[in-house]
C-alpha cells in the first residue's frame, strides 16, 4: 500500500506527461481527471482520424443491457502516423478493450492509455516516446556568402521539430517542475517562472488553479509569441533573401505563418501597429545569430503554455542561433513593463527533422469532437 | 420572408463575431464594459466604463462622449479580485456628485467577464453590473 502511495504521484505525472505530448491543442489537465482510471469494453461505431486529436467511439453495454456511447481519444494523427499507425488499424464493428483516464464530470470521454483489439489481442496506437532520428552530425549549412541557412541544406528537405522543453520560464529560475501543458506541480513555484507584476501573478495563478481551462490555443486561436516555437508539429523557415524577408511557416496552431523582415526597415513603434498575434518583426544578423525584434502584439494569446500574460506593450527580442545542422538555439527576451517588473529571458533548443516536410494540421479539424456528451 | 431571415442571420453573425474578435488575455480590467446601475431592478441607468492599464494605474472614463466622467481612481485587489472605482461628476442640478463603486470581478478567464457590486452616486445608492464587451 505504501509503495502504491509512493508511486501514485509519479504514475499520475507520467500519464499527464505522456498524454500532453499527444494533445496538441486542448490541455490534458483541463479535460481529463488523472485521479481516476476506467476500463471499457465495446464495439467501435465511428473513427475520427483528424487533427488535433484522433477519436474512436464505442458502444458499451452495462449489466442491465443499456447501451452507452463513449468517445475515446487516442492521440494526434500526425504522431500516430510517424509511429507507423494508419486509420485502417481499427475498423467499425471491431471489439476493443480500452483503459484510460476519464474526462472530468459526467462527460463520456476517455483518454486511452491502451486500446486492445479483441480479435488479435494486439495493442493499438502506441506511440514511441523516443526522439525522432536526427540527421548525421554536420556543421550548420551556409549560403554562398557564408551566412547561416535556417532552412535545409541545398537540395534537401527538413524542418524544425521538437523543442527541448514545452514551457517557458526565466533562465535564472533553474528547474521548475511543470507538466508539459504548463501546469506547475507546486503552485508556490510561481515566483520562479517570471518576474510578475502583482496582477499578472494573480492572473497566472488563477489560470493554474483553473487547470488552464481558458487557454486561447484550446480554442484554436494562433500561438503568438514564443509559444509558436513550442507546438508539437514544428515549423519551417523560408528565407527569401531577394525580398528581404524570412517566412516562418508554423506546423502547429492552424497552419499560421509569420513574416520577419530583413530589409533593414526600422522597428515599428507599438502605437503605430495594428496589434496582431505575431506582431511586427524586423531582424538583423549578429555573426551567426539572427536577432529578431518584434512589437505590435495583441492581447489575445498566452505567451506560453501555463498562462503567461502580456499586454500590448510587449516587446520581444528573439535570438536564433543554428549551432550545427541539427540544433537551433532559441532565446527570447520579454520586455513588457505593464506585466513584468523587469525584462527577462528564457529559451530552449529545437531539433532538426531531416528529409521531411511539415504535415497538414488544422486545429479546428475535429472541433466537433471536443464536445460534451 | 427570406429577406427577413437573411437579415436576422446577418444580425446574429454581427453580434457573434465581435464577441470572438475582442478576446483579451492581458490585464483583466482593460477594455470596454457595459451594463447598468440603479437603486432597483426597475430603475436602471445605462453604464459604459472604459478602462486601460498603463502599467501603474488603471485609467479611463464612465459613459464616453460629451458627458464622459473621467475615472478618478481604480483600485483592484488581486488577492480577491475586488475593485473600487471613484469618480466625480455632477447631478442634474449641477451640484458635485461623487461616485463610489465597489464590486467583484468574476469569471476572469471569460471573454465576457463580469463585475457586480454596489454603486453610490451623490446621495443615490444602488447596485451595478457590467460585462466586458
Amino acid at each position: 500500500m505504501k509503495t502504491i502511495r509512493t508511486m501514485l504521484p509519479a504514475v499520475l505525472l507520467t500519464i499527464v506527461f505522456a498524454a500532453s505530448s499527444l494533445l496538441s491543442q486542448r490541455n490534458f489537465s483541463t479535460t481529463y481527471d488523472s485521479g481516476r482510471q476506467v476500463k471499457l469494453q465495446g464495439i467501435v461505431t465511428r473513427i475520427d482520424w483528424v487533427n488535433p486529436n484522433a477519436y474512436f467511439f464505442i458502444d458499451t453495454k452495462d449489466a442491465a443491457g443499456t447501451t452507452t456511447n463513449w468517445a475515446i481519444q487516442f492521440g494526434n494523427p500526425l504522431e500516430l502516423e510517424r509511429s507507423g499507425w494508419k486509420r485502417s488499424a481499427l475498423r467499425i464493428g471491431d471489439a476493443v478493450t480500452v483503459e484510460g483516464t476519464p474526462a472530468r464530470g459526467t462527460t463520456r470521454q476517455v483518454f486511452a492509455k491502451s486500446a486492445v483489439l479483441t480479435r488479435t489481442g494486439k495493442r493499438l496506437f502506441t506511440v514511441s516516446a523516443a526522439p525522432r532520428a536526427a540527421a548525421p552530425a554536420a556543421p550548420a549549412p551556409r549560403w554562398p556568402d557564408g551566412q547561416i541557412r535556417l532552412g535545409p541544406p541545398p537540395g534537401k528537405k527538413g524542418y524544425w521539430g521538437t523543442a527541448s522543453t514545452k514551457v517557458l520560464v526565466e533562465n535564472s529560475a533553474g528547474k521548475v517542475a511543470m507538466t508539459e501543458d504548463g501546469l506547475l506541480l507546486n503552485i508556490t513555484d510561481v515566483d520562479k517562472v517570471a518576474p510578475f507584476q502583482p496582477w499578472a501573478k494573480a492572473l497566472y495563478e488563477y489560470r493554474q488553479r483553473h487547470l488552464l481551462k481558458d487557454d486561447p490555443l484550446a480554442r484554436c486561436l494562433p500561438p503568438g509569441g514564443p509559444r509558436q516555437f513550442l507546438t508539437s508539429n514544428g515549423f519551417q523557415f523560408i528565407e527569401q533573401r531577394e525580398l528581404g524577408r524570412i517566412l516562418v511557416l508554423l506546423g502547429g496552431g492552424d497552419r499560421n505563418w509569420r513574416i520577419i523582415y530583413t530589409d533593414r526597415r526600422p522597428v515599428g513603434q507599438p502605437a503605430e501597429q495594428v496589434p496582431s498575434y505575431f506582431g511586427s518583426s524586423v531582424a538583423h544578423w549578429e555573426k551567426d545569430t539572427l536577432v529578431v525584434d518584434s512589437v505590435g502584439f495583441n492581447e489575445k494569446f498566452w505567451l506560453a503554455p501555463g498562462g503567461l500574460p502580456h499586454t500590448e506593450a510587449l516587446h520581444l527580442v528573439e535570438r536564433f542561433t543554428r549551432t550545427d545542422l541539427n540544433t537551433l538555439k532559441y532565446e527570447v527576451t520579454i520586455d513588457d513593463p505593464r506585466t513584468y517588473t523587469r525584462t527577462w529571458t528564457g529559451g530552449w533548443t529545437i531539433q532538426w527533422v531531416p528529409d521531411q516536410e511539415i504535415q497538414e494540421y488544422f486545429c479546428e479539424d475535429n472541433a466537433e469532437s471536443t464536445f460534451v456528451r | 420572408m427570406r429577406t427577413r431571415i437573411f437579415h436576422l442571420f446577418c444580425f446574429t453573425v454581427c453580434l457573434a463575431v465581435p464577441s470572438f474578435a475582442l478576446v483579451q488575455e492581458g490585464h483583466p480590467l482593460t477594455g470596454t464594459w457595459s451594463g447598468d446601475w440603479g437603486p432597483a431592478a426597475t430603475q436602471r441607468n445605462h453604464l459604459t466604463i472604459v478602462m486601460n492599464w498603463d502599467g501603474k494605474n488603471v485609467t479611463g472614463m464612465i459613459n464616453p462622449g460629451p458627458d464622459a466622467i473621467p475615472l478618478g481612481s481604480v483600485f483592484l485587489d488581486v488577492t480577491n479580485w475586488t475593485i473600487r472605482i471613484e469618480a466625480d461628476t455632477k447631478d442634474p442640478s449641477g451640484s458635485p456628485a461623487h461616485i463610489t463603486a465597489e464590486g467583484k470581478l468574476d469569471d476572469i478567464g471569460s471573454y465576457h467577464r463580469k463585475i457586480t457590486g454596489s454603486w453610490r452616486q451623490g446621495t443615490a445608492k444602488g447596485d451595478f453590473r457590467i460585462t466586458r464587451d
